[in-house]
């Protein structure tokens, strides 16, 4: 708000200069000779991009920041905010914890719970992080097989690229307690939904084999590595049709990046990061959970005194810490608000410019994008020159951190082993962001690095281990 | 190094920024500088609860915070990592561990807890324990500890025995005495006890626990796993890890070591055990050891786990250091509870050599403390109507069990203050004269 209230007042000094008027307020005399402002000019409705600007003006100014997807940004009038309630819980802690924490924590729920399209507020708990939410869910999948509920052999279905820490939370909570897991393969570069409704499909059928059951599908709503956007409500639509009991939505990289409707899309749980794309200061995220008789029995990992008092009461308290992230939500609502279109806005204007910038860059290469635009959000994935000589994970490492040292970049890449019988094909992907505090320089800038690799013959063969 | 790199602007890094330049060691303006942000008129007497974080910490915990801000990815693959270890280095040596791989940095003890008591359920969930395999804990646990038991343990199909000790107590051998023969009954009908959860320093009331000959006990009586919690154990007591014996150890560092809410270390001695022990936020790190596991455990501020050598350095301006510290907290309390008592005609809850740096003082049983609620509506009066923050413990007696007496009746509540270095004696004044009032005003606690 401060960065706005300062443009008003100076257009209203210039105005009155240049009337001729004083603008002394107290002198009664110049109140009666003020002349009316008839040709004042228009109040900046939204944020201007100097204010924008001064927001991220944190950020290292010498890095061309293309990478907004991995730790996300938070804008400064909100760490501002989030300064001062640290301060308060400093000042007092006993009064901020008996009178201030739990109202406040159920304020930012309530602005999700619209946000999100959810029913009720007690569907919405707040956590660290989409981690922390898999850890939730998968916890309660293994129970149900120590409980008896689960048959050992029972499976669990999750796209072949979730995320590194959901799959290894699968394996210490579903595998350790007996259940089988099922990854879906997904092509990349993909061309259609098609491609990846296919795919799904069967998986559930390699699921459902020897009488299992599917207890629980994973679902990525936009995939980390590489960045692609999943056909959501179709695949938990599938899910309902082929008996899948419960259907896990993991959208770390939802709110702010793509549409976010619990009704529409219809799991019976949702997580998403609000630091990458909502603006909130690390970390914060929130899980929503449907309710039914499960979601009586989803418990945070951490158990405090709120034990058994439902989820979301049990998150608001996980011991001393410091949850001033959680509360700065309305803080982060004003902000987004000053955006033509709010959040809505936003996201549109993200995805233009990432896919115009993807374009700009794949046509100065050569190359392509890993999907076609409708099937990205503010992400997208961008075929790096062949002679790059990508040819590994720890390539895509190396050649990371070269371009974050030698030519100020950071973006991260993604290695995509080639396919038997591809002749010079694209092994590595760039995966460019664009949120709000980004200029096409920066996307230059990459360009252009990229350009005087090739043309120094550049390969990651070359780069030490 | 990053940081080195002029592309990247000006050095950031917090050690690179150049040092305060201090007389030889802190004087009293200095330390109500420090603690300036705290409310100024409230009595704080409760630094048991939440702790407190001196100026030149929480600057420092900002300039950690920024440097993420300003390049979290530069941040994550170059800085984070060896940030944590720096700090985790120098728990090792406060607590005399044998090996840094021992020492892991959690959010507080009450994910300690977390992590130690899922391991327990998983050995129940998978045959290794037997039902009703049995658990010991104090009767007087801390509530998120007895839940976390419930959560795993009991869920999982294990059984507990809370073992009551007396208070207020006089010595420490009518503790040791209590708990052998807790003990004794949990290994009746052939139980196997296969956990003992021991506090160090106990929350309500607080108690100085003899953790060493208690852990000699366990193990006499073939306990597998003893794990102590000592959430008010560093900056408070002296702590050898080694000497205790204990197989987990946790203490959070946000109570009496000047962190920034908040970090806690959980020491596993190295065994079978401790390899079986998981962070239960799982992330990629899984499997690479406890201490790995819980340095990232997913995008979140990290900054008070990598504040701990500003802290050492804040301590360090105390002559004597952080063992001058606890001397005089412990002094000073003691001398406070005194103080009160004597003004009040009550009773300390336990002796000096059983207190550190906090002390239960027996409230006038002309206050008639009654209850749970009762204890609550004296401390929340005590807030709004006389700036004073203290926690209020109501002792419900045993039965048959008389309690401690004085002029006018039986007394069931008492006080738990505490001394931190920011404390003055007109803070146990403000809360003498706070209890006389009412008490000459005639109030008992229904009428608050």
């Amino acid at each position: 708000m401060a960065s706005s209230l300062r443009t008003h007042t100076q257009t209203n000094s210039n105005t009155s200069a240049m009337n001729g008027t004083s603008a002394s307020a107290s002198d009664p005399k110049s109140q009666l000779s003020k002349k009316p402002r008839l040709h004042a000019p228009p109040q900046p409705l939204f944020i201007t991009p100097s204010d924008v600007l001064f927001e991220f003006s944190h950020h290292l100014p010498s890095i061309a920041r293309i990478n907004n997807g991995s730790f996300g940004c938070c804008p400064s009038s909100v760490l501002s905010a989030q300064q001062q309630l640290q301060l308060q819980w400093l000042q007092q802690p006993d009064h901020f914890y008996f009178n201030q924490l739990q109202t406040r924590i159920l304020q930012s729920r309530n602005i999700i719970k619209d946000m999100i399209n959810a029913d009720h507020v007690d569907e919405v708990s707040i956590v660290d992080n989409a981690t922390t939410s898999a850890a939730i869910v998968l916890q309660q999948i293994a129970w149900g097989f120590a409980e008896g509920r689960f048959r050992p052999g029972d499976a669990a279905v999750m796209l072949h690229y979730a995320y590194g820490a959901v799959k290894k939370s699968v394996e210490a909570y579903v595998t350790r307690a007996g259940g089988y897991v099922i990854e879906v393969p997904l092509p990349f570069p993909v061309n259609s939904v098609d491609e990846i409704v296919q795919e799904f499909r069967e998986a559930l059928e390699r699921g459902k084999q020897n009488g299992r059951r599917v207890r629980l599908a994973v679902i990525d709503h936009v995939t980390s590595m590489p960045s692609v956007v999943i056909p959501v409500k179709e695949l938990v639509r599938i899910c309902r049709e082929e008996g899948v009991d419960r259907v896990f939505v993991d959208a770390a990289h939802g709110i702010g990046c793509v549409d976010v409707d619990m009704k529409q899309i219809g799991a019976d749980f949702y997580t998403s990061n609000l630091h990458k794309w909502f603006f909130c200061p690390p970390s914060v995220a929130f899980l929503y959970c449907r309710r039914s008789t499960e979601s009586s029995d989803l418990h945070h990992p951490v158990v405090s005194h709120e034990y058994g008092n439902g989820l979301a009461i049990e998150s608001a308290w996980i011991g001393t810490r410091d949850y001033s992230a959680q509360l700065v939500v309305p803080k982060v609502l004003e902000f987004i608000n000053r955006f033509e279109g709010g959040i809505d806005g936003i996201k549109k204007r993200n995805h233009e410019a990432v896919v115009d910038m993807g374009e700009m860059l794949v046509k100065a290469w050569g190359t392509h994008l890993g999907c076609p635009p409708e099937m990205c959000s503010s992400m997208v994935m961008v075929g790096l020159p062949a002679c790059l000589g990508i040819s590994s994970d720890q390539d895509t490492l190396k050649l990371r951190t070269y371009l974050r040292d030698k030519f100020g970049v950071e973006v991260p890449i993604y290695y995509r082993a080639p396919k038997d019988g591809e002749v010079g094909p694209v092994t590595g992907y760039a995966r460019i962001s664009y949120q709000v505090y980004n200029k096409v320089d920066d996307y230059y800038k990459f360009r252009d690095a990229i350009i005087q690799l090739v043309h120094n013959a550049f390969t990651c063969a070359s780069l030490p281990t | 190094m990053e940081h080195e790199d002029p592309r990247n602007g000006e050095s950031t890094h917090p050690c690179s920024k150049k040092p305060k330049i201090y007389s030889k060691f802190i004087s009293e303006p200095e330390i109500r500088d420090e603690f300036s942000h705290h409310q100024p008129r409230v009595a704080r007497i409760n630094n048991g609860s939440f702790g407190s974080c001196p100026g030149s910490v929480l600057e420092a915990q900002r300039q950690w915070q920024l440097q993420f801000l300003r390049q979290p990815d530069a941040f994550y693959f170059n800085t984070l990592r060896n940030g944590i270890t720096a700090s985790r280095k120098i728990i090792k040596d406060l607590i005399n561990a044998d090996h840094v791989d021992e020492v892991s940095l959690v959010d507080n003890v009450t994910t300690a807890a977390a992590i130690v008591l899922q391991q327990i359920g998983h050995s129940f969930a998978e045959g290794k324990f037997q039902k009703n395999d049995t658990v010991l804990m104090l009767y007087c646990a801390f509530q998120a500890v007895k839940k976390s038991i419930q959560a795993y343990v009991t869920r999982a199909g294990g059984s507990v025995i809370e073992v009551r000790l007396p208070f207020p107590v006089n010595s420490e051998e009518e503790i040791i005495s209590e708990f052998k023969k807790s003990i004794e009954k949990g290994k009746s009908n052939g139980r196997k006890i296969r956990l003992a959860i021991i506090d160090h320093i106990t929350s309500m009331p607080s108690v100085v626990i003899p953790v060493k000959e208690l852990v000699g006990i366990c193990r006499a009586e073939g306990i597998e796993q003893v794990f102590v919690d000592a959430a008010h154990a560093i900056g408070s007591v002296k702590i050898d890890v080694k000497e205790v014996g204990a197989d987990f150890y946790v203490s959070n560092l946000h109570k009496w070591f000047f962190c920034p809410p908040s970090v806690a270390f959980l020491y596993c001695k190295k065994s079978n055990v401790s390899s079986d022990v998981h962070h239960p936020v799982v992330s990629h790190e899984y499997g690479n050891g406890l201490p790995i596991e819980s340095a990232w455990i997913g995008t979140r501020d990290y900054s008070s786990q990598l504040v701990v050598p500003a802290v050492l350095e804040f301590v360090n301006r105390f002559e004597g250091g952080i063992d001058w510290i606890m001397k005089r907290n412990h002094d000073e309390v003691v001398k406070m509870g005194k103080m009160l008592a004597e003004s009040w005609g009550t009773n300390p809850g336990s002796p000096p050599k059983m207190c550190a740096a906090m002390m239960m003082v027996g409230l006038p049983s002309r206050l008639c403390l009654n209850s749970e609620e009762d204890a609550v509506r004296l401390r929340s009066h005590l807030r709004d109507c006389y700036e004073v923050e203290v926690p209020i413990f109501y002792q419900v007696l045993k039965d048959g069990e008389e309690g401690v007496r004085d002029k006018d009746g039986f007394i069931a509540g008492y006080a738990r203050i505490s001394h931190q270095v920011y404390n003055t004696l007109e803070d146990y004044e403000k809360f003498r004269d706070a209890i006389n009032r009412l008490v000459e005003d005639g109030k008992t606690c229904k009428m608050l």
